[in-house]
């Protein structure tokens, strides 16, 4: 048995490999889980983050390498380590025989806990699927089998959650909500771990991120950090004339391009970690427009996508 | 021309940024402060739970299941096989000589039970787990600080209760009906509790490795019902032609047959000790392989 929690650390992780056969699903990874924080791991579909936490939870039990959850090995020590954490799976899933309420309870009771009842209605009330209560999970919508696995999740109450993907598939409202819910989760106490190929959730919700790709952690920031060093913004206008090449000139740190000869297009870093005595963006571009005496017609914004940062790291990696 | 929206400096997201947060990547103080409490709580309480409770759930879950569907799993085997001893035992057999020194309906009541013990038992625990395969479910019971032997524990108990449910339910009937069955009722008891494991230990083990609904069919249609038609069910053996007979001798549920025939009548084509060992060494044999699966994780934890 191990010693009993003293450590730092909630989550530990050393040199954890995963191979099926010639494929090497999670790649050498090492990993440390600070207690109360939200933690995204980001990856494209099948880079190991579901091997990953498989591994973690008890689903994959052959692998090489060492994962300690509070101390507790997670195969030497399973009967602790698996009440330790909680994990919402990717995909939806549901047995068909039982009543919602009565799923919860069973869920509940298979980690010993007594107060079951009590705790599925107040899970079911803060999911709002107390209508519901006994509906056959069969009858529930995609989105409320969803929020079932969550609360079959917590049902025990897990020091450190894992929400594979939690919101893939799910409408906008809902995923405020659950949004919502994490945060309040991790105030009120339990540690999380999401996976997401959502750029927007890991920055919305994480304290720092991990970028996984091909099974190989390829670093680990906190979220700041990650959005300074490659969160981008990119402002595109369609001007009333050509674009000039004095106005490209003076543009030249925004990385000016021209799609078309009348298309203006520049690219900055987030805008939150522009220094304060930095010109905002928008405005100097604005200016530089007027004072090349041109008419801006029209304007679209948006920022890299998830891919472009992958891209990035994995370069900035090789 | 017209003006560039202000809130396009501000990234839109930021507004629903927790306030909490540090840009450290640092837990929030007060967030690490409540994980520590909650994670040495929940540390408190694993390592007072042995998980007798939630073996205790999983067995009330897995009853719960067939229960729901008691008109499947409990009333259409007792009905079909009661219509088979009135049909066979009482009208027909009302016709047939005595076998081994009893009167045929005895002698079939005893061979229809196993039949279904066998049956039922290997279906429950074989329906049940491999369903949750295919629904995703399996998770559930995967994530709990369940033990191997606890898991099975949970899954064979229901299924040995539906069996003997069934399995008691026609006895019952058949003695209402006039058929004498007591000659040994606690071995006769004994004796469907062991088979009643050893078949749904075996439907646990075919369920872990199905990888497809043929297969959990495949046991019951091409291996336990020949097996058990073959087995002395409706006939003794020393009724057949030589050389069947003999050839009957390897089936082992030739002996699960005799064994129960000999707690409810006495009567026996072979030795009785030797079907107790059969049993008794199916249920070891199973219940090590379903061990080794559930332990090793073959098939479940891939």
């Amino acid at each position: 048995m191990a010693e009993p929690y003293s450590h730092r650390n909630l989550l530990s992780i050393k040199n954890l490999t995963k191979r099926y056969g010639a494929l090497t699903a999670v790649d050498d990874v090492s990993l440390e889980i600070r207690p109360g924080e939200i933690f995204a791991l980001l990856g494209v579909n099948g880079a190991g983050k579901t091997t990953m936490i498989g591994c973690i939870t008890g689903l994959i039990s052959r692998f090489e390498g060492e994962i300690r959850i509070a101390g507790y090995d997670v195969r030497k020590d399973y009967r602790i380590a698996r009440q330790l954490v909680g994990l919402v799976p990717q995909e939806l899933n549901f047995d068909g025989f039982f009543p919602t309420a009565e799923t919860l309870r069973y869920q509940g009771g298979y980690f010993g806990h007594r107060a079951n009842r009590a705790r599925a209605d107040e899970l079911l009330e803060t999911f709002s699927l107390t209508e519901k209560a006994d509906a056959n999970t069969r009858k529930l919508s995609g989105g409320m089998k969803r929020r079932l696995m969550v609360c079959k999740s917590l049902m025990h109450s897990p020091a450190l959650l894992f929400l594979d993907e939690p919101t893939a598939g799910v409408d906008v409202d809902l995923r405020e909500n659950l949004w919502n819910y994490i945060r309040k989760l991790r105030d009120s106490g339990t540690t999380i771990v999401l996976t997401t190929h959502y750029l927007e959730e890991a920055e919305n919700l994480a304290d720092r991120i991990g970028i996984i790709n091909r099974g190989r952690l390829l670093r680990v920031d906190s979220r700041d950090e990650l959005m300074r060093l490659f969160g981008r913004r990119w402002i595109e206008v369609r001007l009333s004339g050509p674009v000039p090449s004095g106005l490209m000139d003076r543009l030249d740190d925004f990385q000016p391009e021209t799609p078309a000869p009348d298309r203006l297009r520049i690219t900055f870093s987030e805008p939150a970690h522009h220094g304060s005595c930095d010109e905002a963006p928008v405005k100097r571009l604005m200016r530089e427009i007027q004072r090349a005496g041109l008419e801006m017609e029209t304007l679209e914004g948006g920022r890299n996508r998830l891919e472009d940062i992958f891209r990035e790291v994995v370069h900035s990696d090789a | 021309m017209m003006n560039p929206p202000d809130p396009m400096i501000q990234p839109a997201t930021e507004t629903v940024a927790s306030a909490a947060r540090r840009s450290d990547g640092m837990p929030p103080r007060e967030a690490e402060e409540a994980a520590r409490r909650h994670i040495t709580q929940v540390e408190r309480r694993a390592i007072g739970n042995h998980g007798s409770r939630g073996t205790w759930m999983l067995f009330r879950r897995e009853l719960a299941r067939f229960m729901k569907v008691a008109g499947q799993t409990i009333v259409s085997p007792v009905l079909t096989t009661i219509l088979w001893f009135i049909v066979f035992g009482f009208s027909l057999g009302s016709r047939l000589d005595q076998i081994n020194g009893i009167p045929y309906v005895d002698f079939l009541v005893p061979g229809l039970i196993m039949l279904n013990l066998i049956s039922n038992a290997f279906l429950n625990t074989g329906f049940s787990l491999f369903i949750s395969k295919v629904h995703g479910s399996v998770v559930d019971i995967l994530l709990t600080p369940l033990t191997p032997t606890q898991i099975m524990i949970g899954y064979t108990a229901a299924s040995v209760l539906r069996a003997l449910i069934i399995g008691g339910l026609i006895w019952l009937v058949a003695e209402v009906m006039g058929a004498s069955t007591l000659h040994n009722p606690a071995f006769t008891l004994a004796f469907m509790i062991l088979t009643s494991m050893a078949f749904s230990l075996f439907g646990l083990v075919v369920a872990i490795l199905a990888e497809d609904f043929d297969h959990i069919n495949l046991f019951p249609s091409f291996l336990i019902m020949p097996l058990t038609f073959l087995g002395g069910v409706f006939y003794s053996i020393e009724m057949l032609p030589s050389p069947w007979d003999t050839v009957s001798l390897v089936n082992p549920i030739l002996y699960m047959v005799n064994g129960l025939r000999y707690g409810m009548t006495g009567v026996t084509d072979v030795p009785v000790g030797l079907g107790l060992f059969l049993v008794t060494g199916s249920v070891a044999v199973f219940g090590a392989v379903a061990y080794w699966l559930l332990a090793t994780g073959k098939k479940l934890r891939e």
